[in-house]
């Protein structure tokens, strides 16, 4: 080797060595905050993946419902019965099981939702951001079109539709389906335009120009080296939207527009007990509502979390 | 006792892993109308020390010890509120970029009218005349149209000559300037030093000048300090610095200049990297760079040793300078 | 007179402006009472011309805004030109598609200004250094891949057991080193630097170009260098090329500019240079502003700032004339003998 060699030996750190070290993992091990809201987060994802273990009954199954057991308060009050620990709600499903299944129902709307809005925000914010121009100029014009439709407004209208001309049993069918396109296809321009600034961004680094002078395709280069470089921002809104998506179609849910009363969802469960709110079946529509916020809540709050830690600026070390 | 007398200086950085300490043991003198030039590589401390003078250390960092005696005032135990009275009064900063040191949302004269107030009671019309003294000071042509524009409209040269205006406005004792000409062309590189030459002579201003570019400061400044990983490794009248450095560093430093090698030949480097304040090697910490190492260079920090004019931390110019003392006594 | 066989690169009458009038509805303003579209264009590169011959290695000299950078960019096709032709080894390459460059990509690449953006924060060493091995290699092995990537590794300095790290944990000077070493990969003839040490500090810059100039002498290349450095262009160039203001205002070999510099503009640049020997050399002052590449002056684009502009200069553009010495240079006081 040269006089110019540098010769001092690295550690070569394992991935793990690497992830146990890094800033990530460091921040988010002095932040109470943040382990908390994880370890909720966990603890409800964990529970709805094994709710069919988990759940002492099957709140689909209507051979264990007995409307006989209808309205039962929780355990901790009179008049009622163990096995319900919750309670239950108005058709004598048990309160606790439904809310489980709910639960499930609502992760995974939440989460399919904004992986659809993730796929299409990305294609549309690439190409918008790295060609410019007129193709800028106008995917941006659609996003705008679109950002200007309010998300449950057309949900609304088009579930409503859907319904209407389908019928309610093919609609119960496809529900999770349909709200997961409608959420997703709803919300993309704000993945467009996140991914549009950071590739904008990107896009005049040398090391861009350096992928052009090897030769490469414009479409390796977006897809390759500039969209890795986008990836923070667009954690950091994942988790906002996926929040968002659970609460939309927890109101979607509410207006009777979402997921049909076989199917519970955290929201649909709310909307179908608020009529016996007043009557004392209170717990019908407060502890999934309970469940509720405190589901938005952690995930926001990891949002908080992530995006100061991913945040160079804050990042001083 | 002289104007500004820094004793002892060290920054230390209260980081999560460890505390860092940025600057340690950095002391020297200054006095009335005297120009000194800070020289060192990016991550030598160079700016930490402008900025500990003025006691802008923010957190995590802070003065962990030492003085900054300027008339005899300790400049780092300060409030922040008399600490007001001396910034941009008695002493004024100039930074690197121009281009972010103006706010690009306020006219000049916005701007200087603002520093003026900040300092005295002056009426708004008073205080335009001032700023525009200032900027005929600073060879700014027409200045009363200038005053009145915003920055993006001025070049770099005459956004950095607005700069030393604003510097100028108090009429203060002494200017620091870090790394006043790095973001500009050779061309206006030349005319800004030595617009800042004639102004500090002529006002009987002192100067720190913060820099890399050896040439600028052997044109500039009348006494010089070499850093090196937050210390001070040599010190003395620029001239004795330029045409006899002691320190292997500074020599290595001026013989890496390509004016010092014939065209078309290798250039002399110093192999290796300053370290990061983080991993400084015991001893003297530019031991594994050196080509002169002895064997206490790798376990003591070298003391500093009076050589010429000069004040050298090196054990191999301590050991030369005891060799020669041997021989004196011997003849 | 060019050699036609050991002339690599030809730059012909190249034009670059860039339309900074932004959208059709910024365009539009009142004028005169009726409302017209206003064309802003930046007038980055006006008429240059230049030839690299094998094995020389030709610097570009210039200011902040003189368009040496858009030269750089535009010669490896990262810009369109708006007018003329650049042309390797006699083929013309500015109006080619990406596929057809292909085989050109191999024999010219680019060393960037800027090492902290030069590579990608999100790929390893040994990632990004395998990428352009596989992409004009696809018959090789993964390891001839591995091999090609330790080798130039090793020639630029770097041990390859690093190859496992991100760049964020290579210091400036290490990381300009990789960007060498990236460039190597594809075995170029010709390497374009746009300002690959001005970041740098000096005792790694003097690293760096040590490693410009072995690198070659061992692989017999030609380089394109630009900067704003004079002292490093007396040292490393053997032919220098100034620039002002998107035109070349002189063109000479490397001693013969330094000894003997003739365009006013030259002459300034060089008496601006602090010198460490102390003596006073008596800067030339330019007088006036540097006027923006949008209104470009008429005429000789220096006029405004030259103490030796007459009326000829105000009106007409100077050519690059052939000096007895060998230099080329655009001036008329020069043509006219008038210093």
């Amino acid at each position: 080797m040269s006089e110019n060699t540098i010769t001092t030996t690295p550690e070569t750190a394992s991935l793990w060595q690497r992830f146990n070290n890094s800033h990530l993992l460091q921040s988010f091990k002095k932040d109470k905050v943040a382990i908390v809201s994880f370890t909720i987060l966990m603890l409800f994802i964990g529970t709805a993946i094994l709710a069919p273990l988990l759940a002492p009954f099957d709140p689909y199954d209507p051979n264990t419902i007995d409307i006989m057991d209808s309205e039962l308060p929780p355990v901790w009050q009179e008049d009622s019965a163990d096995k319900f620990l919750l309670g239950t709600d108005a058709q004598g499903r048990d309160l606790l099981s439904t809310i489980l299944y709910g639960m499930r129902t609502s992760l995974l709307i939440g989460i399919c939702a904004v992986l659809l809005q993730c796929f299409l925000g990305i294609i549309v914010g690439l190409c918008a951001g790295y060609f410019g121009g007129r193709i800028d100029s106008f995917l941006m014009r659609i996003a705008d079109i679109q950002l200007s439709f309010s998300t449950l407004m057309v949900a609304i209208v088009v579930l409503a539709v859907f319904q209407a001309s389908f019928g309610s049993e093919l609609y119960a069918k496809l529900a999770l389906f349909m709200l997961i396109l409608v959420i997703g296809i709803a919300e993309w321009p704000q993945y467009a335009r996140t991914i549009r600034a950071s590739v904008l961004a990107e896009k005049h680094k040398e090391y861009v120009d350096a992928a052009r002078v090897m030769g490469f395709r414009s479409s390796r280069i977006m897809l390759h080296h500039i969209l890795p470089n986008t990836l923070s921002p667009l954690l950091v809104i994942s988790t906002v939207q996926i929040a968002n998506a659970i609460i939309s179609e927890a109101s979607l849910s509410f207006l009777g527009l979402g997921m049909p009363v076989s199917q519970p969802s955290l929201g649909s469960l709310i909307s179908s007990g608020f009529e016996y709110i007043f009557s004392g079946s209170w717990w019908i529509s407060a502890i999934p509502g309970i469940v509720l916020v405190v589901l938005v809540m952690v995930i926001n709050l990891l949002g908080d979390w992530l995006r100061d830690v991913l945040n160079p600026k804050l990042y001083k070390d | 006792m002289s104007f500004l007398q820094v004793k002892n200086l060290e920054v230390t950085f209260n980081l999560r892993s460890r505390p860092l300490k940025a600057l340690q043991d950095i002391s020297f003198d200054l006095e009335r109308g005297e120009r000194l030039g800070i020289v060192g590589e990016s991550g030598a401390g160079k700016s930490v020390a402008a900025f500990a003078i003025l006691n802008l250390i923010s957190r995590p960092g802070k003065i962990s010890a030492g003085e900054v005696l300027l008339d005899g005032q300790d400049l780092s135990k300060l409030s922040s509120k008399e600490m007001r009275k001396i910034r941009g009064n008695k002493v004024a900063m100039i930074f690197q970029d121009p281009m972010m040191t103006l706010n690009p949302v306020f006219t000049i004269g916005d701007q200087m009218i603002e520093c003026l107030k900040a300092h005295r009671k002056i009426s708004t019309s008073n205080a335009k005349k001032i700023a525009i003294q200032k900027l005929k000071q600073v060879q700014i042509p027409s200045p009363e149209t200038r005053i009145d524009q915003y920055p993006h409209e001025l070049s770099g040269g005459m956004k950095q000559r607005i700069i030393i205006a604003i510097a100028l406005l108090m009429d203060p004792a002494l200017i620091i300037a870090d790394e006043p000409t790095t973001a500009l062309d050779v061309t206006i590189q030349a005319e800004i030093m030595e617009l800042l030459l004639e102004l500090c002579k002529s006002n009987h201003v002192a100067l720190i000048l913060i820099t890399h570019d050896l040439g600028v400061v052997s044109h500039v400044t009348q006494k010089t300090l070499v850093m090196y990983a937050g210390r001070i490794i040599e010190q003395g009248p620029t001239n004795e610095i330029i045409n006899d450095a002691q320190h292997p560093y500074t020599q290595g430093l001026i013989n890496a200049l390509p004016q010092q090698t014939l065209p078309g030949e290798k250039l002399n480097q110093i192999r290796g990297t300053m370290p990061s304040l983080q991993d400084v090697p015991k001893g003297c910490a530019f031991n594994p760079r050196c080509d002169f190492v002895l064997d206490a260079c790798t376990q003591q920090r070298p003391e500093f040793t009076q050589s010429g004019g000069c004040s050298v931390a090196c054990h191999m110019v301590q050991a030369m300078k005891a060799a020669e003392r041997g021989q004196d006594t011997d003849e | 007179m060019s050699n036609n066989d050991s002339s690599i690169l030809q730059v012909t009458s190249l034009h670059k402006h860039f339309d900074i009038s932004g959208d059709f509805l910024d365009s539009l303003h009142f004028k005169g009472g009726k409302l017209r579209r206003k064309k802003v264009h930046v007038h980055a590169i006006n008429g240059v011309n230049l030839e690299v011959f094998k094995g020389e290695a030709l610097c570009v000299v210039g200011e902040s805004g003189c368009g040496k950078s858009t030269v750089a960019r535009t010669i490896m096709g990262l810009l369109k030109p708006s007018e003329g032709e650049i042309c390797f080894k006699g083929q013309r390459i500015d109006n080619l598609s990406n596929s057809q460059m292909l085989p050109y990509r191999r024999k010219m690449q680019m060393i960037f200004q800027n090492p902290y953006a030069s590579l990608n924060p999100r790929k390893t060493i040994t990632q990004t250094l395998e990428e352009p091995v596989k992409f004009h290699n696809p018959s090789f092995s993964a390891l001839q891949i591995k091999e090609k990537v330790a080798e130039v590794m090793l020639s630029v300095g770097v041990d390859p057991n690093w190859g496992v790290r991100f760049p964020h944990e290579f210091s400036g000077g290490q990381r300009q080193r990789i960007s060498i070493a990236r460039a190597l990969t594809v075995e170029p003839e010709f390497i374009v630097a746009d300002e690959p040490i001005s970041a740098l500090d000096v005792s790694i810059q003097a690293q760096v170009l040590n490693l410009m100039m072995d690198t070659q002498q061992e692989r017999n290349l030609t380089y394109l260098f630009i900067t704003h450095d004079l002292a490093v262009v007396e040292h490393f160039a053997t032919r220098v090329a100034v620039m002002y203001l998107g035109t070349v205002c002189e063109l000479a070999v490397t001693k013969t500019l330094f000894s003997a510099p003739k365009h006013p503009y030259t002459a300034a640049l060089m008496s601006a240079i602090p010198r460490l020997d102390g003596k006073k050399t008596s800067h030339i002052k330019l007088t006036g502003e540097v006027p923006t590449p949008i209104n470009l002056p008429s005429g000789c684009v220096f006029h405004g700032r030259c103490p030796h502009a007459n009326e000829r200069c105000k009106v007409q553009i100077p050519a690059l004339i052939h000096q007895r010495d060998g230099s080329q240079v655009a001036c008329h006081a020069v043509e006219e003998n008038r210093i």
